[in-house]
């Protein structure tokens, strides 16, 4: 061993073999345990989703949407039909719009969860990595009551939703509600009361709002800078029932760096959109009508042949600005171009930018801190 | 700046530069129909004019008959306000200057539509292969005219599908 | 023209059988006496186990409490551990095989077993072959010396008096196991085993002072430097009660030394896969995975032995269920305090180690040597009980 060895700089692959690598790979160059470069290298996922969705009629695209992030697949599947509906000029009941929205935030709910299990299990710490994970499993079996799957949903449809809501089923998301709520404070306690995790994540992997934005990134990643972007707020969706109620963005602050956060402050962020989603849903809950159509009558006739246009259809997704644009021809089945936008792609480019300085060990935190999910990015 | 609208920066950039068209989309949308020559003023603009406005997306759309449209999204949630660029491109592997030095963000981006269109970005820092394999290297596969080899089919064991009647432009 | 002395041809040939003849006797005289060297040796050997104190010697270090009981307290660990992590992570644990999943780990242990090694080409072949298992000898050798029992231990039993500075020889024992799995991270020809291997040294670097330190103090109130001596001496009162902190930062500083979790940044496995066990496979693998419970077995029964009072306690059971006892509970203990932190960095754990644990370890010292000075009238009969 040279007496260099403190300068030479070595290449590691975080590669696609690595526990914490879920179908992606990380070029590092280290300097003893500091990190001097990363270069983010994705494709191992690439399934083409784009060139898929040119082959597949309206209705259908949107599972193949859903199955690019499953774990958030509600509102995965909903830039798709939304684009699909501005230019369809498809007009969604009051009903479908109501139940739309609390699903979504259910699914918001269940992703943050998914997350969280997650983090913690990079962190080392199992035991905080399965009590996410229990309770996840009772929002996976409100779905399943009500569209017969846990993840593949298939739950919005061009037009409205595709399944009513039963008594079951808003029992079984009452349990899952009830239960996420007795078991919140627990989680927080166990992250943010526990000494080591505040060593680990304090003044690790900052940036600052403004690069943030700059970089591409989005949703909770810039709420836990201060900054309130949030599209549920800044561009409602009519088709969506975010403006029928009142509900407050959340935001986290820090003290000591204003205009910036650390992988604590998005931890954080992300238990407040927990609190604000459950709040969304309660409030929701007693404004669905009893009857009602579920989806407009005109869809399945509409939405087989659109007319040519270009629409772009955008949500705010758990990790941020999920979009697609879409750009039809003249009574075509299929779109002419659908261009899909994860919110993780730039997550996942940021790190060339957040990386350079920290530790080797805080790279798995950092990035499980900004919720990648690898199909955002390869599609 | 709150009094920003949509449509206002779009004045603004038009009495800079003329070249540049606005068509009105939707109430908080403008498009602005850009020359590529320039692209790098008008993104500049936006910049300057705009504080924290989110770099969305670039992509390309292949208009048949080597035509190409690339097109920007800019959101600003300060302002509300969304601007679409969109710019004609010509040729077997068109050029356009990048922009990802004024918004980083958008450099994975420009990386994708150089490696599925061929649109070369110049003084682009990075142009490798994003997300192909490296056996689609300079095949693009987002271009119309690329077909999928559906030569190996047969292997997967699958039942082939029916033959698909002609359909007019989707294919 | 002379007579020259003429060479009869066939009187020549007549003598060959008796040549060979002479060399064949002289190779069997020289394996009779091999022969009879070895059998030497051997009637050497039985006539040493044949004596009593000797022969009770090997049944005890083989069976009990030695290998053979080690091996069957390593199996039962693993399941107490394993069930005890799933009930705190919300779930069961193995349950299929045998009742409450007893037989999983002889299930894992062939598995494990009958796997194919694969060795890198990366690798050093002979030094990766061997290190695993010295590494695992290194780990069970410590055990000769815990006292079980006032009795029926391995050394400190009547016949075989335990060695005066039995806890110099652990501590050097297990100040070894972590230069091991440098060695092996270094010879796995991976990047991230060697940074594994390093992270380990580090944590050695850490945290083997505060805990040798830690461990002066009780030797101090018995004085002596023998475990089985400071066991003994231990029937009045614990030293648990004397020394809480000093039995915290041993503790603390155990669990950094064997490297689980918060402290098993040499072995994280979402940072550096599997640290400097990367590469291990089949057999490798099996020995470096028992080592490791075998020391945290080790630590357990170290900090009984050396807090908690051994074998005294509840007079009516044997010395040897009392610690039992014991044992289970400061297991119970270490597994619980691990499942219950996230993983520190490496050099927070050096940070932890070097300003936290060993001020307080030296405090002790201190504090008990102080004691010793000014209260010695009442303190050392304390202290150091009967016999």
């Amino acid at each position: 061993m040279s007496p260099d060895i403190l300068d030479e700089t070595s290449e590691v692959w975080f590669g696609p073999q690595h526990v914490s690598a879920h179908g992606w790979a990380t070029k590092l160059t280290i300097v003893g345990d500091y990190v001097v470069e990363c270069d983010p290298n994705a494709g191992y996922f690439h399934r083409s989703a784009e060139k898929c969705l040119e082959f597949r009629t309206f209705r259908q695209g949107s599972l193949i949407l859903e199955r690019i992030c499953m774990v958030e697949a509600f509102i995965s599947e909903y830039p798709y039909i939304a684009a699909v509906e501005k230019i369809a000029g498809l007009e969604v009941p009051e009903k479908a719009k109501i139940m739309r929205t609390i699903m979504m935030e259910a699914s918001r709910i269940h992703s943050i969860q998914f997350w969280l299990g997650q983090l913690s299990g990079e962190l080392g710490l199992f035991t905080m990595m399965l009590w996410p994970w229990v309770d996840r499993e009772y929002f996976l079996d409100a779905f399943e009551e009500l569209t017969g799957s846990r993840h593949t949903v298939s739950y919005n449809t061009p037009g409205g939703v595709r399944y009513d809501f039963t008594p079951e089923f808003l029992d079984k998301l009452d349990k899952a509600i009830v239960r996420l709520e007795d078991r919140i404070p627990i989680f927080e306690d166990m992250l943010q009361g526990s000494p080591t995790f505040r060593l680990r994540t304090k003044g690790v992997g900052q940036y600052s709002a403004k690069n943030g934005i700059k970089w591409g990134l989005s949703g909770p990643n810039i709420k836990a800078c201060g900054v309130p972007m949030d599209l549920r707020k800044d561009d409602p969706d009519p088709n969506l029932a975010y403006g029928m109620i009142d509900w407050e963005v959340p935001i986290t602050e820090n003290k000591e760096h204003p205009g910036e956060c650390d992988i604590y402050d998005r931890v954080v962020q992300r238990f407040k959109e927990i609190a604000v989603s459950v709040d969304i849903i309660r409030k929701l809950l007693p404004l669905v009508p009893e009857d009602g159509p579920i989806v407009d009558p005109k869809a399945r006739a509409k939405a087989n042949r659109l007319p040519a246009g270009e629409a772009y259809g955008r949500v705010e997704g758990t990790r941020g600005v999920t979009a697609v644009w879409l750009k039809t021809t003249e009574k075509a089945q299929t779109p002419y171009r659908a261009k899909i936008r994860g919110p993780c792609f730039n997550s996942y480019y940021s790190l060339k930018h957040i990386m350079p300085g920290l530790r080797f060990a805080d790279f798995v935190v950092t990035f499980g801190s900004l919720d990648p999910y690898v199909g955002w990015w390869d599609r | 700046m709150s009094e920003m609208s949509a449509s206002t920066l779009a004045r603004n950039i038009i009495n800079k530069i003329p070249e540049v068209e606005s068509v009105p989309l939707e109430v908080n949308k403008v498009e602005l129909r850009v020359p590529a020559s320039k692209i790098r003023d008008v993104v500049t603009m936006i910049d300057e004019m705009v504080p924290d406005v989110l770099p969305e997306m670039v992509f390309g759309v292949d208009l048949q008959d080597d035509k190409y449209e690339l097109i920007y999204i800019f959101w600003s949630y300060r302002a509300r306000a969304l601007w679409q660029l969109r710019v004609s491109l010509e040729g077997k592997e068109p050029e356009i200057e990048t922009v990802c030095d004024i918004f980083p963000g958008l450099e994975w981006h420009e990386r994708e539509t150089h490696e599925m269109f061929g649109i070369n970005f110049l003084n682009h820092p990075d142009l490798r292969l994003l997300l192909l394999p490296d056996e689609l290297e300079g095949k693009y596969p987002l271009r119309k005219s690329f077909v999928t080899d559906k030569g190996r089919l047969a292997e997967s064991g699958l039942p082939q599908p029916k033959p698909r009647p002609a359909r007019g432009e989707s294919k | 023209m002379h007579k020259v002395q003429q060479f009869d041809f066939f009187q020549w040939l007549a003598g060959i059988p008796d040549w060979i003849l002479g060399i064949i006797l002289w190779f069997w005289g020289l394996i009779k006496w091999v022969l009879l060297w070895i059998w030497g040796v051997f009637e050497w050997i039985w006539g040493l186990i044949v004596i009593p104190e000797n022969f009770m010697f090997l049944i005890r270090s083989l069976l009990y409490p030695g290998l053979v009981f080690i091996l069957f307290t390593l199996i039962f660990a693993v399941w107490f551990t394993r069930k005890l992590w799933a009930r705190i992570h919300d779930r069961r644990g193995p349950t299929h095989l045998g009742k409450y999943g007893g037989l999983q780990l002889f299930a894992d242990a062939i598995k494990l077993l009958a796997k194919e090694t694969i060795i890198p080409v990366n690798a050093r072949r002979w030094m990766y072959r061997i290190l695993p298992s010295v590494l695992l000898i290194a780990v069970l050798l410590p055990f000769m010396f815990i006292p079980w029992d006032p009795y029926w231990n391995i050394v400190g039993a009547p016949g075989f008096p335990d060695l005066s500075v039995s806890l110099v020889l652990i501590f050097a024992f297990l100040t070894a196991v972590p230069v091991f799995s440098l060695l092996i991270g270094w010879t796995s020809g991976s990047k991230y085993a060697l940074i594994g291997g390093f992270r380990a040294a580090n944590n050695q670097f850490a945290s083997e002072i505060p805990m040798v330190i830690s461990s002066v103090g009780p030797a101090m109130l018995a004085g002596s430097l023998s475990l089985f001596a400071i066991t003994q001496a231990q029937s009045a009162i614990w030293y648990v009660f004397l020394l809480p902190v000093n039995f915290v930062t041993f503790l603390i500083a155990a669990i950094a030394s064997v490297g689980t979790f918060p402290f098993d940044a040499p072995v994280a496995d979402s940072e550096i896969i599997f640290g400097w066990r990367t590469e291990l496979s089949g057999v490798y693998f099996t020995m470096t995975y028992f080592a490791e419970f075998a020391e945290q077995i080790l630590y357990s029964a170290l900090m009984v032995a050396l807090f908690f009072g051994g074998f005294h306690g509840l007079p009516f059971l044997p010395g040897f269920a009392n610690f039992i006892i014991k044992f289970l509970v400061v297991f119970f203990m270490f597994i619980v305090v691990t499942s219950s932190f996230y993983r520190l960095r490496q050099d927070q754990i050096v940070r932890l180690c070097w300003k936290y644990l060993l001020p307080l370890s030296i405090l002790n010292v201190i504090l008990v040597m102080l004691g010793l000075a000014y209260f010695s009238d009442w303190l050392v009969p304390l202290v150091t009980g009967g016999a």
